[in-house]
């Protein structure tokens, strides 16, 4: 049974929250931006979750933000994965010059903190969602691609690599036809962690006020708001940072299981190597 | 004090504080300090650690709290009255065609570190403001039109403009062209002398850490304090600021005893603190403009007068102010602050009426969708964009105004600048409908840079030869207060016809203060307190 | 292959002496070259981020657009882009970091002064990270089968994936809330300034490093010598440290040295959840300001920072496990 082992609680709050994000419209009882009385009042029936430091519905703010906190990270990885694989691929089946560029630029571009690396990206572009999601996407590629290009030159060296080469194989071929196929698992693994970091980087912006409009519920300014409530109303931060920790982990476990049944020697922890840099 | 393994000591020395097990060891000596304390100290909390403190160069409120009581001004202004009274000029007359200012020092005047007040430390002062490479960032622009300092003898010096500017004595009496000792300007030179800084004031200055305290000592030689003073000299003998930037933290800290003196509460701590009987709290209005946004006329759709008009009933203010400030703040009324100006902010603002608001817009063809939900004319929804500064609660109030705006039908999209720079961009760009942004001030000058027509923060796009002339007029062709008075008072309604602008809140600064400390009080421009006041109570 | 079997460190000195030297030479070369393309990468994309320094330092002081164009020219930054980088090139080869334009003075002064609150807190992270990654690491490697491996290694989880913002702010929470029953005041106070924020970003730091701990322990005890070590009578204390821990760190220092690189070239979320001066809020408002010196500065730190220490790590793991050496 391939599912042995699977993490039921991880996978059963990403469905969850995946069906909140898609159904937000229909799910949230209020509109999550128009105040509907006094601030931080506390739940009663008209507000399930009492309203937030500008009187607005505190529930429906927290199920539009699945849509939005969602959503930029899985455009962000997109972008992320996508380019990052593309020049991993390359580089691994081009191993002379074009790989040792690639692997240079990445290496300087990791010397440079990855937050000022995306607040450089903000500081460009102004702020906004598509600014946050375009600087975790950009932000992203030196590490994913360094982690994509190991995986793959490992696959390369193998045997059955050698004997498409001899059999005369194009360079494109093989790259499509053996190395991307046969990295497999643990390409989808490393690939499954890296949202988990483009999901913590993406709010950690947010999180900084880099949102653009605080008045979009997001998770990750949510938490920020917040913050200034502790003494009155600690849920309005607590409940959108436990959303964030939840999803990050949920993520996280869902690539290492996946990790691990395909190498369950490597146990993951190479994926993860790139570690938390959003402090 | 006792001794630190030694694999440790560069860092106590560094950071004042120890890692871990050691920190907790500290923690209790820190504690046991603290109630040592010598009475005659107290510790004034401040709410964010400047850049930079040095009055002539930087230009943060905050560092005039401390540097108020270290430096005395030429002429000061009575709070109470408004009027300008003698400082360290005795008197001082102005020419027939308001250019050229001569002052007479007071004789009797010494520095801190001894060295005589005369005309050549007023010279040295101003020179040392205005010379380009030291990049002051305030105290240069409050001069104007200043051409050129002339010592006439030692304790007559003559301020010499190439054209008349009203708010030059307003200036005068603001710390940041306070007068600091020639030699110690000399000695240490921008940068260095924010650390040892030498003024005649009340207190003298010992040290500045940064990001950690201030350190201000009475000076027992001080006698030339202006009139209103209540006290010949300082009474307590010692004040240290220091920096409390998380504004959940101040009171705590005021309450656990770590200071006497905090502000910038939120207003929910402040009106908890009200309520007990070992705190007092003073609400000090700061004068100059309301949290304020300016419609942009240059494009559509707010160019048209009966938009900006519908879009201005269309806020509750006083269910904005409410919501994010609480108990505390007056709603304003137009575009200065009406503690301060009383005599020129006359009529109040229309009233919120939402479905009047409707109304308006219907009238000139912005009508409801019902399949979008927005108002549309001529197949063009009503798309708003509002920018808001990310400092003091206008993102909160950009949301609230954004939230109104979206609920007569128009599609809003709110942003909030990160910084300065931002703003000035987006003010390059054009593309907005409404923007915020406002600036503190005692002399209704202050508008003449946001609605003249070349003027730097002209956010509106604003050009009326009649604004012109108002501003021109009040600031250049009379002294006579009343008369300049009148001419705002006409700039006010002009800016209150056209709908220019959507006022919010006049700012109020909440501070408590212990109950045993008494004489609290604070200048004209609000945040300023007169250290030299303050005691215990009996 | 079949293991070499352990020399004194003395060995691994030797093994640098011979090529070595070389290929630390070479290392420097590009260590240096990997800190002045980071800075010109930074260098470049400031000055095409929009946000004119000039005005936003001027903001507060209602200055007229005359006596902007004078300070303009006067600062030098009405010059082309090309000529200004060569300028600051030539000042950065001198040691010269610039001048802050917001508040005058030189950039290297201002870093100084934030620098001891970094370093106070980075280095308090980085001791209770280590201690913490260890405990974790060999806990979830040796009782892998038990329950306290298996909750080692969920808070080692936790520990990578719980974002500073959360952690940060549940800590403060718990801290106002005991500041409510407390009677020691003064000293929950300054727990917030150095211990809470420590303990926080430590936390995040420990759990990447038991992880790595954690799959390097299980490794080398899978290892034959351990067999022989056991065979030839040694302390099982003794083995497991010697024989087992120590080639297991090689990998664990590298994680260690980014992280160490990471921490002390300033935290900006802890920095801003725990309203703490340092590294990180003042590159933070230098972005915003667009006091570009600044932002350069800290680049230049951060930078040499990764580059130092990942040299360090090298060094250091071919003298815990001269194999490597052989390797490279």
């Amino acid at each position: 049974m391939i599912l042995r082992g699977a993490p039921i609680l991880s996978v059963g709050w990403l469905i969850l929250i995946t069906i909140v994000a898609v159904g937000a419209p229909v799910l949230a009882p209020l509109d999550p931006q128009q105040p509907l009385g006094p601030p931080l009042s506390y739940p009663a029936q008209a507000s399930f979750l009492g309203t937030d430091s500008l009187g607005r519905d505190l529930l429906s703010r927290l199920i539009f933000g699945t849509r939005f906190s969602l959503s930029i990270a899985l455009l962000a990885s997109a972008i992320t994965i996508s380019v990052g694989t593309l020049f991993g691929l390359t580089a691994a089946v081009f191993p002379g010059l074009f790989d040792r560029i690639m692997l240079w630029a990445s290496n300087t571009l990791l010397a440079i903190p990855g937050l000022l690396l995306a607040m450089l990206v903000v500081a460009r572009t102004g702020t906004g969602l598509a600014s946050v999601v375009f600087a975790i996407g950009i932000g992203g590629i030196p590490g994913f691609l360094r982690l994509s290009r190991a995986l793959f030159i490992q696959i390369r060296s193998q045997a059955f690599i050698s004997s498409a080469v001899a059999l005369g194989g194009s360079k494109l071929w093989i790259a499509r036809f053996h190395i991307l196929p046969n990295a497999g698992p643990r390409y989808i693994s490393i690939s499954t962690i890296h949202i988990a970091w483009a999901f913590l980087g993406a709010t950690s912006l947010t999180f900084l006020g880099f949102a653009g409009d605080p008045s979009i519920p997001e998770w990750g300014s949510m938490l920020n708001t917040g913050r200034s409530f502790l003494n009155q109303a600690p849920h309005l931060a607590i409940l959108p940072g436990f959303a964030i920790s939840a999803t990050i982990m949920a993520i996280q476990s869902l690539g290492r299981w996946i990790s691990h049944i395909s190498d369950p020697l490597d146990a993951g922890w190479r994926s993860s190597q790139s570690g938390n840099r959003n402090r | 004090m006792f001794t630190f393994p030694s694999i440790f000591r560069p860092l106590w020395k560094a950071g004042h504080r120890v890692p871990f097990s050691l920190a907790l060891l500290v923690g209790l000596l820190l504690s046991a300090c603290s109630s040592m304390e010598e009475p005659l100290s107290i510790v004034y909390g401040l709410t964010l650690a400047p850049s930079g403190i040095d009055p002539h160069i930087n230009a943060s409120a905050e560092l005039g709290i401390p540097l108020s009581s270290v430096y005395d001004t030429l002429i000061y202004q009575n709070p109470d009255s408004g009027e300008f009274v003698p400082g360290l000029a005795e008197k001082w007359t102005i020419s027939e065609d308001a250019k050229t200012y001569t002052f007479y020092l007071r004789q009797d005047v010494i520095f801190h570190d001894d060295t005589a007040f005369n005309a050549a430390a007023v010279k040295a002062n101003i020179d040392y403001v205005i010379n380009p490479d030291h990049l002051s960032q305030k105290a240069r622009f409050m001069l104007g039109p200043l051409e050129r300092i002339e010592v006439i003898d030692t304790f007559t010096v003559v301020f010499h403009l190439r054209e008349p500017f009203a708010p030059l004595l307003d200036s005068l009496a603001q710390v940041y062209l306070g007068m600091a000792s020639p030699s110690a300007l000399e000695e240490w030179g921008p940068g260095d002398y924010q650390f040892h800084q030498v003024g005649t004031g009340p207190y003298r200055f010992v040290e500045y850490v940064v990001n950690d305290h201030i350190t201000l000592e009475k000076n027992p030689d001080y006698a030339w304090g202006p009139e209103f003073f209540n006290n010949k000299e300082a009474q307590i003998a010692k004040v240290i600021f220091r920096f409390y930037e998380d504004s959940a933290t101040r009171s705590v800290a005021l309450e656990s005893g770590e200071v006497d003196i905090i502000g910038e509460l939120p207003p929910q701590d402040a009106q908890r603190l009200a309520a007990l009987e070992d705190f007092d709290l003073y609400p000090i209005p700061i004068p100059g403009q309301p949290l304020q946004y300016f419609f942009n006329v240059e494009v559509e759709p707010t160019n048209d007068l009966q938009v900006r008009q519908a879009l201005l009933q269309a806020v509750d203010r006083q269910f904005i102010v409410e919501t994010v400030f609480g108990a505390f703040s007056p709603v304003a009324e137009g575009p200065l602050t009406n503690d301060h100006f009383e005599d020129i902010v006359l009529d109040p603002y229309t009233s919120y009426d939402p479905e009047i608001a409707g109304e308006l817009l219907d009238e000139i063809g912005w009508v409801i969708d019902e399949d979008q939900g927005y108002r549309l004319r001529d197949g063009e929804i009503l798309a708003l964009h509002l920018i808001v500064p990310s400092w003091g609660s206008n993102p909160e109030v950009g949301q609230l105004i954004s939230a109104a705006w979206e609920n007569i039908g128009a599609q809003v999209t709110l942003e909030v600048a990160p910084g300065f720079g931002k703003l000035r961009e987006a003010q390059g760009e054009g593309n907005y409908q409404a923007i915020g942004l406002n600036f503190f001030g005692t002399d209704a000058d202050l508008l003449r840079s946001f609605y003249s027509t070349d003027g730097l923060f002209n956010w509106s796009g604003v050009q009326d030869s009649r604004v012109e002339q108002l501003l021109t007029q009040a600031s250049q062709a009379t002294l006579d207060p009343d008369r300049r008075v009148k001419l705002y008072q006409e700039l006010t309604s002009l800016i209150h016809q056209e709908a220019l602008l959507l006022p919010i809140r006049d700012y109020v600064n909440l501070v408590a203060a212990r109950s045993s400390i008494l004489g609290l009080r604070y200048s004209s421009q609000g945040w300023f307190p007169y250290l030299i006041d303050l005691q215990f109570a009996p | 292959m079949v293991p070499l079997p352990y020399r004194p460190s003395i060995r691994a000195v030797k093994l640098m002496d011979n090529r070595g030297a070389k290929a630390i030479s070479k290392k420097m070369l590009d260590g240096i070259f990997t800190v002045f393309a980071a800075v010109s990468v930074v260098f470049f994309s400031l000055r095409l981020a929009a946000g004119d320094p000039l005005e936003i330092l001027l903001s507060q002081g209602l200055a007229t657009r005359a006596q902007i164009e004078e300070l303009r020219v006067a600062l030098g930054l009405d010059r082309p882009l090309f000529s200004q980088y060569l300028d600051f090139l030539r000042s950065l080869l001198r040691g010269d970091l610039g001048k802050s334009l917001y508040t005058g003075r030189p950039v290297i002064s201002l870093i100084k002064e934030q620098y001891p609150q970094t370093i106070e807190l980075a280095f308090s992270a980085l001791l209770f990270a280590i201690g913490l990654g260890l405990v974790l690491g060999v806990a979830g490697a040796i009782l892998k089968q038990s329950h306290i491996g298996k909750i080692a290694e969920f808070i080692a989880n936790v520990g990578i994936s719980l974002p500073v913002s959360f952690t940060g702010i549940l800590a403060l929470f718990l801290w106002l809330q005991a500041l409510h029953w407390a009677t020691l005041e003064a000293l929950l106070l300054s727990l917030k300034d150095l211990l809470l924020p420590a303990l926080i970003l430590g936390f995040a730091s420990a759990g990447a490093l038991a992880k790595v701990v954690q799959s390097g322990l299980a490794g080398s005890l899978r290892e034959p010598y351990m067999l022989a070590a056991r065979a030839r009578g040694i302390r099982p204390r003794w083995r497991f440290i010697w024989h087992a821990l120590r080639p297991s760190l090689p990998p664990v220092l590298s994680i260690a040295a980014l992280e160490a690189a990471f921490l002390f070239s300033g935290t900006v979320i802890t920095e801003t959840v725990f309203a703490r001066p340092g590294l990180g809020r003042m590159l933070v408002n230098a972005i915003l300001q667009g006091d570009y010196a600044i932002v350069q500065g800290i680049v230049v730190l951060a930078a040499a920072l990764y580059v130092f220490t990942q040299a360090l790590s090298e060094i250091l793991s071919i003298i815990l496990d001269p194999r490597l050496a052989r390797q490279q």
